[in-house]
């Protein structure tokens, strides 16, 4: 009996390596007839990206999708894009990064904060690439960052807000409890209160940066306890179709999400990767390309903001308007220093991207 | 006159046919999933060609499918060991969260002076303690209670889940990295406590997996214990009348059981992760093992095999997209080959037959006759 069940692990693994040989030789000849035959005459830069969601979220994978193909609509046939979705977070997305460098990619692009070990990773591994990862701080000969300044927008969608709510209240479904969070929801208060200084933001958290169902209870839950706005951090419209289906209002992120819920869409703090993704690739080419860490904002366009829901109204839109061109010249600062936390007591602003508590007027726990 | 077809069961199905079915099962499915990826307008032969290249055909494919294979070769061996008792522990996720918990948590406190031969057993150890502790607030209602194990099980994931959540992004716990105040991290276990890597980026975890698998296997299928474990699995009754201890027999399965999802969290800590990281445990590799031990028949050796088909499926999602298969066509190719793989089980167990004549189900008292 023993023997005969060892038999059958050993056919199978057998089987296994049967396949693999035959596939693994298969695949270097094939690997000899693309590069006889691709015999471009300029050097093709192949550029890959790596989102956390599916690019049909219509959010923050879909913003980074549209400036991929913006890259290749700029520089053609010099570049040829792989782009790929869903891929977790986590020590194992090193071995995706590893697989797109091996394919030859030169120039990978990783927009999610939970790739950057990895990143570093395989970017040790694979000095002659040049990694970029949004949204994070570690770097090195190969590996650069950048991200920008969504607060800026999220302040002025939080004016939209403050101006929209009847109940004073307005709840906020937020990721993660990390510093771009926390400046995205104190930016967004401070917007709020601007206009309306009775108002509050409730925060309640979720750990997610896509998941539909969990992201719509937590706006349901909101709604439930009086809040007539929805804010959200998530790459999802779920909370906006929480709020269309009670009659409220609602600020997006990443993109114009108007078509999901176009009575509740107030407006929103969107993207637009593009521009910084055409300037990079094109480093890349001419091999000026170094390491840096590029904090974009609304004055070089990476960050904008969306266009008004109907139910804006004018004396709002104006106002809005005003700060957004303050803010673009340089003389408004979203985030004050000093700056007035959640006690009542002021504190100097400190550095934003080590940002750990609240604003005065949001209601919820910093540390999630 | 009316042709019937007679499903009936079989009795022990010979060795020759439990891997013929299940080798022709993985075969239809690539074959349907083929059809179907020619609709949706791929080339069958070249996706299968880059799914099986990605996945061994280079030592890189081959590390990462190992490594991938590690924690449900345990997770596996989890499900299959408590399924053959009819224990039903589907809470591999959380003991395999409870593993991770204990076995980083011991090797934050052993510090960077203990040596690697105290800090290694100790964080494997640890990690298998955790999965049990964590399975025994289900197992013990279940033997002295009679509470229902699958919902319990069930709600201690989440359960585990929130814990590690809270210890690294809602807490100043030791498991959080106090070091970077920009994102909430798992503290890094020192390097002492790490498995050594020794093949690309495999490390030794696998052996382990492979050493605990072939253990249980020998506990279950070669032990006057697991005799017992077994006379239980079948009919508790029968057990019963034989004088052994039903109770007991549930309540240490159901702690080996969690103790080998615990050992997989261990290994996936003090391997490929080296913290207490939620982001990279939280994959769902406690669910994974009940499909990969469902596939293998709750055979505990047969888990391997299934779990390294399991890894390389799993890896070969992104390759994939590399050459422009949507993903969604992927989780379709993925699942069509697990269904099929599943529904083959049937004919393992049952055998189909299409009498010339009359056929008179009275000689067949189990038949199930389908017209």
């Amino acid at each position: 009996m023993t023997s005969k069940r060892w038999r059958l692990f050993a056919v199978v693994l057998v089987v296994f390596a049967m396949v693999a040989a035959a596939c693994s030789s298969d695949d270097a000849a094939d690997d000899t007839t693309t590069t006889t035959a691709g015999e471009a005459p300029a050097e093709v830069l192949k550029v890959a990206f790596v989102y956390i969601g599916p690019v049909s979220d219509k959010g923050w994978s879909w913003s980074h999708d549209q400036g991929a193909k913006a890259l290749k609509a700029a520089l053609g046939d010099a570049v040829e894009i792989t782009t790929l979705e869903n891929i977790p977070e986590g020590a194992d997305s090193e071995r995706v990064f590893n697989d797109l460098a091996e394919e030859g990619n030169k120039l990978i692009f990783g927009t999610s904060f939970g790739y950057m070990d990895p990143m570093l990773a395989a970017a040790e591994s694979h000095p002659d690439t040049v990694f970029m990862h949004a949204t994070g701080y570690k770097q090195s000969d190969n590996m650069g960052n950048y991200f920008g300044a969504a607060e800026e927008g999220r302040y002025l969608s939080g004016m939209a807000a403050g101006a929209a709510t009847v109940t004073n209240k307005i709840g906020y479904v937020a990721a993660f409890p990390i510093p771009e969070v926390l400046r995205g929801i104190n930016a967004f208060t401070l917007g709020v209160r601007e206009v309306n200084p009775d108002a509050e933001v409730q925060v309640v958290w979720t750990s997610t940066w896509f998941d539909p169902p969990k992201e719509k209870t937590a706006a349901e839950s909101l709604l439930d306890a009086g809040a007539d706005v929805i804010a959200m951090h998530q790459d999802s419209a779920a909370p906006g179709q929480a709020a269309e289906a009670a009659g409220a209002k609602w600020v997006g992120y990443n993109t114009d999400m108007t078509e999901f819920a176009p009575t509740a869409w107030l407006t929103a703090a969107i993207w637009d990767w593009g521009p910084f993704y055409i300037k990079t690739a094109q480093q890349v080419i001419d091999g000026t390309w170094v390491t840096e860490a590029y904090y974009g904002n609304m004055a070089d366009g990476m960050v904008a903001l969306a266009p008004f829901g109907e139910s804006v109204d004018g004396a709002t839109r104006t106002l809005i308007g005003e700060r957004e061109a303050e803010i673009i010249d340089g003389t408004f600062s979203v985030l004050p220093d000093p700056i007035v936390d959640q006690d009542g007591a002021e504190r100097p602003l400190g550095n934003i991207f080590e940002m750990d508590y609240f604003v005065e007027g949001v209601v919820g726990s910093p540390t999630g | 006159m009316t042709r019937h077809v007679v499903v009936e069961p079989r009795g022990l199905a010979s060795v020759k046919l439990r891997i013929l079915v299940p080798v022709l099962s993985v075969l239809a499915a690539l074959v349907v999933g083929g059809l179907f990826l020619a609709i949706t307008g791929e080339n069958p032969l070249d996706v299968y060609r880059k799914m099986a290249d990605v996945a061994f055909g280079s030592a890189n494919g081959v590390s990462n499918t190992l490594i991938s294979a590690t924690p449900l070769i345990l997770t596996g061996v989890a499900a299959a060991l408590a399924f053959k008792m009819l224990v039903w522990n589907i809470g591999g996720e959380g003991q395999l969260i409870m593993g991770a918990v204990f076995a980083s948590g011991i090797a934050i406190w052993l510090g960077p002076a203990a040596p690697s031969w105290i800090a290694i057993p100790a964080v494997i150890v640890a990690g298998g303690v955790g999965g049990a502790v964590w399975a025994s607030v289900a197992a013990i209602p279940r033997v002295y209670l009679k509470t229902n194990e699958i919902i319990t099980t069930l709600m201690l994931n989440f359960i585990a889940l929130s814990f590690m959540n809270f210890l690294v992004f809602g807490s100043s716990s030791p498991w959080r990295d106090s070091a970077v105040s920009t994102f909430p991290t798992g503290q890094p276990i020192p390097t002492n406590a790490r498995l050594p890597t020794f093949f690309q980026r495999l490390d030794i975890s696998i052996f382990i997996a492979f050493g605990l698998a072939i253990a249980a296997w020998w506990l279950v299928g070669k032990t006057r214990w697991g005799f017992a474990v077994q006379v239980v699995g079948d009919s508790p009754e029968t057990a019963k009348y034989a004088g052994i201890s039903v109770p007991n027999k549930i309540l240490v399965v159901f702690l080996l059981s969690g103790a080998a999802a615990g050992f997989a969290g261990a290994l996936y800590v003090a391997g490929p992760i080296g913290a207490l990281e939620p982001r990279s445990l939280d994959l769902g590799l406690g669910f994974t093992g009940i499909i990969v031990a469902a596939l293998a028949g709750l055979h505990l050796l047969a888990v391997i095999p299934i779990a390294i088909l399991m890894g390389a499926l799993n890896n070969s999602g992104p390759a994939l997209q590399s050459i422009g298969v949507p993903t969604s066509t992927i989780t379709m190719l993925q699942g069509a080959i697990l269904i099929f793989a599943v529904g083959g089980e049937f004919f393992i167990r049952h055998r189909i037959r299409l009498p010339r004549k009359e056929s008179t189900p009275q000689e067949i008292p189990d038949g199930v006759e389908v017209a």
